[in-house]
């Protein structure tokens, strides 16, 4: 019975099948997604495929913040899903809602409507980076649930450890300063 | 008894089969994807892709016949791994034979579509009706040609066995190059047949998500997918029996020509799939009635001819 388990969890790293939806992205996300499955980048070396239909996707990769919508649809697409699935979310708006979070007419993340697993920031997202996520997920399907969750606590440590916040915010006043200037020399020259 | 047993579940019968099948899947995949400047899949992906969707959850929709639904995956296996039981592959004979035995593989062939196309209508989604009536369509295009290309070879052998035809051909080798526009025909029909491009639009993927199999999940669709690989080898065989029976009396020897005859159609199957677009459904018909049934016919009319040459 392990070994049929181990066998499963095997071929189920090995063969991810992925199904894309926009629930209201710009469409940069959606460029790169489609660019990533392109021949240069030939994901069918680690065993993905893009397929139409969600009854045989094993991972939704979901791009956009989540309009009012299609929050319905996007919510019917996972249920048409069958178990084990997963979801990443691809760009900076499906994260957190991005630059669109607060309009009228946007809910937010794609967590705020499905569970996700995996976050892929970035505006637009590189296709590397998408590959890289699918990876990640991927070395985490078999792993006891005690593990995955000492795996995101101590990543969540070392990110708490580097003041990545202070360091954005630094930046974002730098860039402040700096675009006074370049007005600045704008308006003189 | 038990040697039979062997022969028909194990080699060169069921377990054979379906591993030559997921071999010759990897095989296209590769070929497919070298065409197009890319690396490919590693060998074990169609083993991967089978057992991951062993693991799967089964989703039945509510308003399909669950009883159907459930059944026709493992019927049309059944029909594909009984058909090839009458094909030879390991020595000259094939694991069971009898005088008509090519015709019964015929209509097993035919319970595969058919299966398919009921799995598409029991499933009441809208992609799969359409793609099932599609699948219906298309069978009723290549089926003649495809036929009519399989029988004109046993005009000639007088026997209506697929074992008594390669002997037949063992015998008279030069009797094969008479049947050269027969496996031009059997090729493009046999395409149709397996559903792969240029013939591929019952499950045109960019029209009608996956046609059939759009409500299929999990243990059911591994079958199915298996069921379609195993067609795959079923065709190369039948062809390569029928129109290409190099034999030698080394049982061994005879294994390693069959592997190297099924490999060498299916280069031609990827070929066809990977540098051709996809036909419209009014286009395959048109194509399998005026060009292909028509050298079918006169193909047929020929072998009756030189028959009655040699009965002279």
């Amino acid at each position: 019975m392990k070994l049929l388990e181990k066998a499963i969890n095997w071929a189920t790293r090995k063969s991810p099948w992925i199904i894309h939806y926009n629930s209201g992205s710009c469409n940069g996300c959606d460029i790169e997604t489609i660019d990533a499955l392109t021949p240069r980048f030939d994901l069918e070396r680690i065993g993905i495929i893009q397929q139409g239909s969600p009854r045989h996707a094993d991972i939704l990769i979901c791009t956009g913040a989540v309009t009012i919508q299609t929050r319905d649809r996007l919510k019917q697409i996972y249920d048409q899903m069958p178990e084990p699935k997963y979801v990443i979310a691809v760009g900076t708006c499906a994260c957190s809602g991005g630059i669109f979070d607060g309009c009228y007419c946007v809910m937010g993340g794609v967590d705020s409507v499905i569970p996700v697993d995996v976050y892929v920031p970035g505006c637009a997202v590189r296709p590397e980076a998408i590959i890289s996520a699918v990876q990640k997920l991927l070395d985490t399907i078999g792993e006891s649930k005690k593990k995955r969750d000492s795996n995101a606590k101590s990543l969540a440590d070392s990110m708490n450890n580097n003041n990545l916040t202070r360091g954005m915010k630094n930046n974002t006043e730098n860039n402040a300063e700096n675009n006074g200037q370049d007005g600045g020399d704008l308006c003189a020259s | 008894m038990v040697l039979k047993l062997v022969k028909i579940l194990i080699f060169p019968g069921f377990s054979f089969l379906a591993i030559y099948g997921m071999f010759l899947e990897y095989l296209d995949r590769k070929i497919y994807a070298r065409i197009q400047n890319r690396m490919g899949p590693p060998w074990y992906q169609p083993l991967a892709d089978f057992l991951k969707l062993l693991g799967k959850e089964i989703i039945i929709p509510a308003d399909s016949n669950k009883k159907m639904f459930k059944i026709l995956p493992i019927v049309s296996l059944a029909a594909v791994a009984s058909a090839f039981v009458y094909i030879p592959v390991f020595g000259n004979t094939s694991s069971a034979f009898f005088e008509g035995d090519l015709i019964i593989v015929l209509y097993l062939m035919t319970i595969t579509t058919i299966c398919m196309f009921l799995a598409g209508w029991y499933s009441r989604g809208v992609y799969a009706t359409i793609g099932s009536v599609r699948t219906l369509t298309q069978m009723f295009a290549y089926e003649v040609p495809l036929f009519m290309a399989l029988l004109a070879p046993a005009l000639i052998a007088k026997t209506w066995s697929i074992t008594g035809m390669t002997a037949f051909y063992e015998e008279h080798p030069r009797y094969i190059l008479i049947n050269i526009p027969a496996l031009f025909v059997a090729l493009i029909s046999g395409q149709g047949k397996l559903e792969r491009a240029p013939f591929d639009s019952p499950e045109a993927e960019t029209e009608i998500v996956s046609g059939v199999f759009v409500e299929y999940s999990g243990r059911l669709l591994a079958f199915f997918k298996l069921s379609v690989d195993c067609e795959l080898v079923l065709v190369a065989s039948l062809i390569s029996a029928i129109f290409l029976p190099i034999m030698t009396d080394i049982a061994v020897l005879d294994f390693v020509i069959y592997l190297l005859k099924t490999i060498g159609i299916l280069i031609i199957f990827s070929l066809m799939r990977s540098i051709m677009a996809r036909f419209r459904i009014d286009q395959v018909v048109k194509i399998c009635w005026r060009y292909l049934t028509p050298i079918a016919t006169v193909q047929i009319i020929i072998n009756l001819l030189i028959r009655g040459l040699l009965t002279l």
